[in-house]
């Protein structure tokens, strides 16, 4: 008996809705129809952006769903690491996991040191800092430090998981966030001088919730002015409030 | 060349709770590379992450192979 396999798929845009929709049904592209159901749109900087639709239409002769793939054996790698960090301390697991990271991410000659930084107020553990070396590896910043951001929360998810503890491990990449942070210091304080200079709020640009903080605490003990953040998600800001009774 | 395939595998298979469900099937077109992971539905939860914050942190990182290929990449978790 002949069947008719019919799929809808989404994706990011067309090709790679119709290139989800085969692997699902383990057909090459000449043996299905594709009905494109919705174009999709990237959106402008992502806002309204929306998926691509197409529906897949088996030709002919059902296709043979395509044999699960074989099971792959743990890798090598992943037994490598786990044997290295096991009954170590803190610090060399932290900083076996980075190791391993920056190698897979192709970054050649990686170094990590490691120190212990000052605990913030009200913050029981100090975190534990590791600045990655090597060659290439500012591609891993990354706009407004996303990437850095991405590899800091896995770095910390797999060395917890080792310790079977929460490790509260800050990822840094040849002092990027050390940098970022003097100057995130200094924008606070010539801004908060504006703000009195002026009289008006000022209003920041939006920062990812790390630098917002960075700037609060900075103008936390500041007497004649106040911060507060604005704005949802990506677009959160802080702004800086003269207060009133204090104008010159 | 560093492989998104086995970055990807070595971060999943240190965060889950049963790595011999975890597979990892990488399709290179041209422009685009299509990677489907697959894990054990009790690790589901644990592989997402709160707000999808570990999928999209594996998602940015392999972003950056992909991008010393000039490929784009995209990563589904099945």
């Amino acid at each position: 008996m002949e069947t008719e396999r019919v799929l809808e798929v989404s994706g990011a845009d067309v090709e790679i809705a119709i290139a989800k929709g085969l692997i699902r049904l383990g057909a090459n592209r000449d043996e299905v129809e594709v009905e494109v159901l919705d174009d999709g749109s990237r959106g402008l900087f992502g806002v309204g952006a929306r998926e691509a639709r197409v529906r897949l239409r088996v030709r002919g002769k059902a296709a043979q769903p395509s044999a699960s793939p074989p099971p792959t054996p743990p890798s090598a790698r992943v037994e490598r690491a786990r044997a290295k960090v096991s009954g170590k301390d803190e610090v060399e697991t932290a900083r076996s996991v980075l190791l391993e990271l920056l190698d897979l991410l192709g970054v050649e000659k990686a170094r990590v040191e490691v120190r212990r930084a000052e605990p913030a107020e009200g913050e029981d553990k100090a975190p534990l800092v590791l600045n990655a070396r090597g060659v290439g590896i500012e591609a891993l910043i990354g706009r407004r430090g996303e990437t850095l951001s991405a590899l800091q929360h896995i770095t910390r998810l797999i060395t917890s998981r080792e310790l079977e503890s929460y490790s509260n491990v800050v990822v840094d990449i040849d002092g990027f966030k050390a940098r970022r942070e003097q100057s995130l210091r200094r924008l606070a304080q010539r801004m908060a001088d504006q703000a009195l200079r002026t009289g008006r709020t000022v209003v920041l640009e939006p920062m990812p919730p790390h630098e917002r903080r960075i700037i609060h605490i900075a103008l936390r003990d500041h007497p004649l002015v106040t911060t507060q953040s604005v704005g949802e998600g990506e677009r959160r800001k802080v702004t800086i409030i003269p207060h009133r009774e204090q104008g010159t | 060349m560093a492989s998104m395939k086995e970055l990807v595998e070595f971060i999943v298979k240190s965060l889950v709770n049963d790595p011999s469900q975890v597979y990892v099937s990488e399709i290179n077109g041209e422009n685009l590379v299509i990677l489907e992971l697959r894990v054990g539905p009790e690790d589901m939860g644990r592989v997402i992450g709160k707000d999808g914050r570990t999928v999209n942190a594996i998602r940015t990182l392999v972003k950056v192979l992909a991008a010393k290929q000039g490929k784009r990449v995209t990563l589904e978790l099945l």
